[in-house]
């Protein structure tokens, strides 16, 4: 894979062979991306567990006829109907839905954490345009009370992002919502990193004074730039020779390889197909296209290159690029055949997804669309593993997968439905009629802690 | 009789008005102000409500619906509609003004566009009504004065230009005032005592202007509400303290997340409070106690209360409030609670008239396919004095134009 990927990198642009070595040349070899700051997580302990009589929305877009789900060693063994299993502890859901849990792909708990005081402003390096060189994770602070509520919102894995002040803005982490005391503890475990880009107005906002970009052209000036002195470090790497370690653009070749997942933050639908023709130049895909408003403009468009757009349900107007917002955004992508999802971009958001989901479904089908909830539940946990390379581990309740699943109070669909319970890798780590839940060091000393 | 099931309804929103002359609502279910539910037939022929009551038999050639919801009109208790259009772009952002001028004597209602998009696209979420409030910035702690309006869109949508006067506390008004709630409390009172005193000159008060004092003087004498931001549970009781030597003050708190731990003492004073259910983080160190309780404790003490969507991004939050009140009722709120605190109780606060649900008066009213307080349900009509209000926006050209169900294979710009 990296031998194809090496050569679908090195673009038109640039002329090198993508074939074996010539014997006059040094011998070649392949990128690849260091890793550092490795994953600690580990499962909380669980106990085999046979959950029956439940209603159950299983993520892969389909109507569930199954009732049962057995959960053993963490992971999801079986699912069906009627399961029984001899020594597991028994859960009657009592008719109540079992979910997937929530993945949301663009949150900045930890990174802006409450309280939201100077100090904790870690989420952006806004000190140039080109910040490839950042990691989110380095600035997430595990004691946000925000990913304790967020847990009771049914979101078990999510994805923080740096801001959107920036060209490239630095990679995004993938967490698992455990409660942790380091961000190491959270990272799910080899999962893709990403890039953060952003399109628009506010790389062109900050930088404007300051030595540019100072308009939409020069935001893809400074893309492509980029890109050119990406795909030349890349090259340099894979002729055998030996570069400075240069942080910028090895996250950025890493793109180039594909190993790291492009999340871009654009919302008008002419920025996004310029966009898209810029990653056709360096040969890169884009994965998502963060806030997209204006995704509804270019569904067939999004469809035809395979790239996902991750959208609120009805946040609009609040700068000239979200003007054009409308109700039926993510239902109208979803018709298109692109994929489509919800998310927050906020900690209070982030509680309710299965609302906001609920809203956008709805909307849609007022405008004449048919979609069923099975089919809408893929924008809240199936479709953002997917755009996170995290698929074939969670997102859906399927055998072998993570058992990351939401008992809920009442319809997911409905404003007054609670989850009741919350599990990762089969743990139970919110119960809210046993009141049990993880509580941020943050909130101790408080009237309200528990 | 023309029947027409719900689903066919809906895909006729795209013509205004939705229905004909007679609209037939059988079993509705009907909210007053108060809160109370309860299931009636309902006649509505060209704007009046015709007939109201148990079983009626549906007139010939109405629009029947069955099983419907429907309430008076929703009043956003906060919000920035008619104010601004786009948030960043300061041209066309009239939410606050820094000038040395003018503080409370700064009129919302000389801003106010009822064509502004945000507007129609509220109003079609069933929103009828909103409170829309001026902020402070610059070194003042006024806002300036707020307006009650209607949504309506047309031109004599203002209810009360000058309704009530705004002023940060906490950690924004300690900003405005120079750096801390010690400076922000004594610019309020000084205000206020420089209202109590005559001028002889524009510049005699030891705080405000002449122009600003005599705006203040309805508020001082409690004929118009003053409307104090504020969040933590001290600067509540500040308040508290304040009504105590200003006792005509009619004070309504926006925000106080931390209103539950001092409820009693707001109760006694008959201060009044407007919260977002949703509040539930630290976000400030104003509001490190945030609960989802905080609406129950409130309601259980007998505070006088109003549900809002308060957080920031605002002409979203007006446009989503069913939802804040929704979610206050998932947390343990008796419906009827929330219901009140998104229409009757902000009404009377406000002066805002809900019309009549009985046979015989003109119809006030929003029509909806489903429980008002899910955030999947919507408005299939909306009427007020009789007049059915258009459920279009620039949101649903948009929706219309894109829309992927269209049979229209025009080019876009031409659809």
């Amino acid at each position: 894979m990296m031998t194809f990927r090496t050569c679908l990198a090195l673009s038109a642009a640039l002329i090198v062979a993508c074939s074996p070595a010539k014997d006059d040349e040094k011998e070649t070899t392949t990128f690849e991306l260091p890793t550092a700051f490795p994953s600690t997580y580990k499962p909380m302990p669980s106990v085999t567990t046979l959950i029956t009589n439940a209603s159950i929305i299983d993520g892969t877009g389909d109507a569930s006829s199954a009732n049962s789900v057995l959960v053993v060693d963490g992971r999801i063994s079986a699912i069906g109907t009627d399961l029984s299993a001899d020594g597991a502890t028994v859960l009657d859901a009592g008719g109540r839905f079992i979910t997937p849990g929530i993945i949301d792909i663009h949150s900045h708990l930890g990174n802006y954490a409450s309280p939201g005081v100077n100090a904790h402003g870690d989420g952006n390096e806004i000190t140039s345009p080109i910040t490839s060189e950042v990691f989110a994770e380095h600035g997430v602070w595990p004691q946000d009370p925000g990913f304790d509520e967020a847990l009771q919102g049914g979101v078990t894995t999510l994805h923080i992002l740096p801001g959107s002040a920036n060209l490239f803005g630095g990679r995004g982490v993938t967490l698992r919502n455990a409660p942790s005391r380091t961000v190491q503890g959270m990272k799910f475990p080899d999962a893709p990193y990403t890039l953060k880009m952003a399109c628009g107005e506010n790389p062109k906002r900050v930088y404007g004074s300051k030595g540019g970009p100072d308009s939409r052209m020069g935001n893809v000036a400074g893309y492509r730039k980029n890109w050119i002195k990406a795909a030349e470090y890349k090259k340099k790497i894979e002729d055998g020779d030996e570069p400075t370690r240069n942080l910028q653009l090895e996250t950025l070749a890493g793109v180039l390889n594909g190993d790291i997942l492009i999340q871009m933050h654009c919302y008008r639908a002419d920025e996004m197909a310029q966009i898209i023709d810029l990653s056709k130049e360096f040969d890169y895909k884009i994965t998502t296209f963060h806030h997209a408003v204006e995704a509804y403009k270019i569904g067939d468009l999004l469809a035809e290159n395979g790239t996902c757009a991750a959208m609120w349900a009805d946040w609009y107007g609040f700068k000239m690029e979200s003007y054009d917002g409308i109700l039926e955004n993510i239902p109208f992508v979803h018709a298109a055949g692109a994929c489509a999802m919800i998310h927050s971009d906020d900690a209070m958001n982030i509680q309710r997804l299965n609302q906001e989901v609920a809203k956008a479904r709805a909307n849609g089908n007022r405008a004449g669309l048919d979609i069923s909830k099975a089919e809408a539940w893929t924008w809240l946990s199936t479709n953002p593993a997917k755009a996170l390379g995290i698929l074939d581990e969670t997102g859906t309740l399927e055998v072998g997968k993570r058992a990351d699943m939401v008992l809920w109070s009442g319809d997911p669909f409905s404003t007054f439905s609670r989850p009741d319970q919350v599990y990762l890798d089969g743990a139970l780590l919110f119960d809210r009629e046993a009141g049990l839940k993880p509580q941020s060091d943050f909130r101790l000393g408080t009237e309200i802690a528990r | 009789m023309k029947h027409l099931l719900l689903a066919t309804a809906s895909c006729l929103l795209a013509a205004a008005p939705a229905f004909g002359q007679t609209l037939f609502l059988d079993d509705a279910t009907v909210i007053a102000p108060n809160g109370s539910s309860r299931t009636a037939d309902i006649i509505v022929n060209d704007g009046q409500i015709t007939a109201m009551g148990d079983t009626l038999t549906s007139p010939d050639g109405a629009d029947v619906m069955a099983g419907l919801w429907v309430t008076p009109g929703l009043i956003a208790s906060k919000s920035t509609l008619g104010l601004v259009d786009v948030g960043a772009e300061s041209a066309t952002n009239d939410i606050s003004a820094n000038t040395d001028l003018a503080s409370a004597s700064l009129r919302a209602a000389d801003s106010f566009n009822p064509r502004a998009a945000h507007v129609a696209n509220a109003r079609r979420r069933g929103v009828m009504y909103s409170a829309i409030v001026p902020n402070p910035t610059g070194d003042t702690i006024f806002g300036g004065t707020g307006l009650v309006a209607s949504l309506d869109g047309s031109d004599d949508s203002v209810i009360n230009d000058a309704a009530f006067v705004h002023v940060a506390l906490g950690e924004t008004g300690a900003r405005r005032a120079g750096g801390s709630r010690a400076a922000a409390m004594a610019q309020l009172r000084g205000a206020l005592a420089d209202v109590r005193r005559g001028f002889l000159t524009q510049d005699e008060g030891d705080v405000l202007r002449r122009r600003d004092a005599q705006a203040l003087r309805p508020v001082l004498a409690g004929r118009i509400p003053l409307m104090v931001s504020a969040s933590r549970a001290s600067d509540l009781l500040a308040l508290v303290d304040l009504k105590a030597d200003f006792a005509n003050l009619n004070i309504i708190i926006v925000g106080a997340e931390e209103a539950h731990l001092v409820a009693a003492d707001l109760a006694t004073a008959g201060i009044k409070v407007i919260v977002d259910p949703l509040e539930n983080l630290p976000g400030s160190f104003a509001t490190l106690n945030a609960s989802y309780d905080n609406v129950l404790v409130l309601d259980a003490a007998g505070v006088d209360y109003a549900i809002g969507g308060l957080s920031g991004l605002g002409v979203v939050k007006a446009g989503g409030l069913t939802q804040h009140a929704g979610n206050a009722v998932g947390h343990g709120l008796s419906r009827d609670a929330a219901f009140e605190a998104i229409l009757g109780t902000p009404a009377r606060w406000f002066g805002v008239d809900l019309g009549l649900m009985r046979a015989g008066s003109a119809a006030s009213l929003v029509v909806w396919d489903g429980d008002p307080l899910e955030a999947s349900s919507a408005p299939i009509a909306m009427y007020k004095d009789g007049e059915a209000l258009s459920l279009e926006s620039r949101m649903t050209a948009l929706r219309d134009r894109y829309n992927p169900t269209t049979d229209d294979d025009r080019p876009y710009k031409y659809r």
